[in-house]
């Protein structure tokens, strides 16, 4: 009874919900690239690591100039650049987009960590980088509770919001989104066409990597005010389950980024309540499990996805 | 071709082939090396120095060698589990949750009875986490073949289950004797449990490499032997090349997943058990990631038994010398994971090392017969 009584007041909470929307941002950045680069036929599972060199640069640049704007392009622009290796293998060289993806993620590790003892090595990031502002709604933020949740997030948050029924709109009611459809299902077919799949497909992937990078980006600044090695922790991968579980829809996937964002700030709402927090981490995981294999059932990838195109004569 | 120059072709041949497989993961390692070397040398130091320094921490002397050797051991146990379950089409992302099964499951055991006799209970142990790793990924296996559910996020998602389980076994108590500093680790597993030392004190003093290598070399041999000497290795690797050809041809595709999935979470439960009895104590979050780099692992090793063994060998030789280098060089011990990325991308890059090869003039090492 204790334990139902403690699990409601923390539902009462509005930094559950708050927290929930700021887990869940930088996931939803990630998994909408994820949903954009496989819609068009190439495997990303190296979300990860696009996010990391996001976080870690982000940093790098704010530390050097104070410059929020510069800093934060700069994020978003090296997220494009490793995703852009990711494009050159996957498309040109035609390897095998695991491989590749895994290779990023890797890379993105080990040279963020170098660089990080680098520059920062016995000091680590400076505390005077400037943070992505918060936006604080005059109206709604006096309103009790929904203020506390909605009334002042961080203007990353707003942005990936709104990038859900952006994502879906481009994707499902744009020529451009069609043509990256049908370039996923059924790239000969659209060369035919005339359509330039490695054209759309770079345009995707970098558009991935972008996304992943403004989500480092949020992590490091606006969340731990620092970077620290492997500071990403698996969000990015978060973001893949994610997008498989939203079934390659923008909105399926933002509905599981917000699951997750819930779990994360449910365990974090818990700490020192008796309950065993650890398992309560898990609860997500455990759910995602559970749905994907009773309601979801089976997630059908775009029929190219993953299969590298050669150019016919 | 006449009948008569067979014979001595086909020997040629296979030696042509072994080499030509060989050959690209070669090269993608010194093409690594080349583009590591330029990290280096932007950032600022002397990429000689670095590459001289990680060099001999790994391998400079017998101590580090055993050191380098039980770097190596987890991980290519571990991409055993990545590998055998890609011969079957599965994506096994989630050896790290099945390692940390395999490693509690036997830490319970070894903890719980300390008395028990040393042989019983080591035995005991290996096949607790066995069972423990097979289980877990069972699971994910099970479900694909129930339900269809992605096993690139169940193994992954029941991997942070696994790994918070651990958190909560050592951090909340259960599995956590009280002890002095109030840290979260198991209790001692019993000394007559331990592996065996390799190499006896009087020859190398402090040597740690235990006969967990012979484990790893035995389930190297048992690995090949599944897939390639058992009707069941056929039928799993008739799944992963073909599932609807396979159903066609009379296999019970949905078993051999559930089966395919059990075999690689055994692998990556002996992958768990082995660095806790190297420590001889189960530490809250122990693995290094041996899960993860060990996909990398089993990519480079091409999914062959001794392919993974040698990548294994090399990554951890680079984990362990990047330890001298760190500090004698004082150059980031990241720079391995920065190699070891490298190496995966041209290896998985194969049509730039076949261009490579093509300009340098090889091309009979390219178009090696089939």
């Amino acid at each position: 009874m204790d334990a139902i009584g403690t699990l409601v007041s923390i539902f009462a909470r509005p930094d559950l919900w708050a927290g929930t929307l700021r887990f869940a941002a930088p996931l939803t950045l990630a998994a909408l690239g994820g949903v954009i680069s496989e819609r068009s036929g190439v495997v990303n599972i190296a979300m990860e690591g696009m996010m990391l060199v996001g976080a870690f640069f982000s940093v790098l640049v704010a530390a050097a100039t104070h410059d929020i704007v510069l800093a934060t392009l700069s994020s978003v622009l090296c997220g494009g650049l490793i995703a852009a290796v990711h494009g050159v293998a996957s498309i040109h060289l035609r390897a095998n987009q695991i491989v590749s993806g895994m290779a990023i993620n890797l890379l993105a590790l080990g040279l963020t960590s170098f660089l990080m003892f680098r520059f920062f090595a016995t000091t680590g990031t400076p505390s005077d980088i400037p943070a992505l502002p918060d936006v604080k709604i005059p109206v709604i933020y006096d309103i009790p509770f929904v203020g506390a949740v909605i009334g002042d997030q961080n203007l990353v948050v707003w942005l990936s919001i709104l990038a859900v029924p952006l994502a879906w709109w481009f994707l499902f009611r744009t020529r451009l989104g069609l043509r990256i459809r049908a370039v996923g299902e059924h790239p000969r077919a659209a060369d035919t066409l005339g359509i330039s799949v490695y054209r759309i497909r770079y345009l995707c992937v970098i558009l991935s990597g972008l996304l992943s990078g403004l989500g480092g980006a949020y992590l490091s600044l606006s969340v731990a005010h620092s970077f620290s090695d492997n500071m990403t922790s698996g969000a990015g991968f978060i973001a893949l389950a994610a997008m498989i579980f939203g079934k390659w829809n923008p909105i399926g996937a933002f509905l599981a980024c917000l699951l997750f964002g819930f779990g994360q700030s449910l365990g974090i709402n818990l700490q020192g309540t008796g309950f065993p927090d650890q398992l309560v981490a898990a609860t997500p995981y455990v759910l995602t499990v559970v749905a994907l294999a009773g309601f979801v059932g089976r997630a059908v990838a775009p029929a190219a996805d993953g299969v590298p195109y050669e150019v016919g004569e | 071709m006449t009948v008569a120059t067979l014979p001595i072709e086909r020997p040629a041949g296979r030696l042509r082939q072994l080499v030509a497989s060989g050959i690209g993961p070669v090269l993608a390692v010194v093409l690594a090396i080349i583009v590591g070397g330029v990290v280096v040398l932007v950032s600022g130091s002397n990429p000689i120095t670095a590459y001289q320094q990680m060099l001999v921490g790994a391998v400079g002397s017998p101590f580090d060698i055993s050191e380098t050797f039980i770097s190596s051991i987890p991980l290519i146990l571990a991409a055993y589990a990545v590998s055998f379950a890609f011969r079957c089409g599965l994506f096994n992302i989630g050896a790290e949750g099945q390692l940390y099964m395999g490693a509690i499951a036997s830490t319970w055991l070894a903890t719980t009875f300390p008395n028990w006799p040393g042989i019983v209970l080591i035995i005991l142990c290996i096949v607790a986490a066995m069972i423990a790793g097979g289980a877990w990924a069972g699971i994910a296996g099970w479900l694909k073949a129930k339900t269809g559910a992605h096993e690139v996020i169940t193994t992954m998602m029941l991997s942070y289950v696994a790994i918070d389980i651990s958190h909560w076994l050592l951090e909340a108590g259960p599995m956590t004797p009280s002890n002095a500093y109030g840290t979260p680790e198991s209790g001692p597993i019993p000394p007559q449990a331990a592996f065996p030392i390799i190499l006896p004190s009087w020859i190398l003093p402090n040597a740690r490499l235990n006969a967990s290598l012979f484990l790893t070399i035995l389930a190297g041999v048992v690995f090949a032997w599944i897939l390639w000497r058992t009707p069941l290795g056929y039928e799993i690797r008739a799944v992963g090349f073909n599932p609807k050809a396979a159903a066609y041809g009379g296999i019970n595709v949905a078993r051999r997943l559930v089966v395919a999935m059990v075999i690689a979470g055994a692998f990556a439960g002996l992958a768990g058990m082995v660095p806790v009895w190297v420590q001889m104590r189960l530490y809250d979050s122990f693995s290094p990631g041996y899960g993860y780099e060990a996909i990398a692992v089993a990519l480079v090793g091409r999914n062959s038994a001794i392919g993974i063994f040698l990548a294994g060998l090399l990554y951890g030789a680079m984990i362990h010398g990047s330890v001298a280098m760190q500090a004698n060089a004082n150059i980031s011990g990241f720079l391995v994971q920065i190699l070891q990325a490298l190496v995966l991308f041209f290896v998985g890059a194969e049509l730039l090392i076949r261009w490579l090869l093509r300009r340098g003039g090889l091309r009979a090492l390219v178009e090696a017969p089939a």
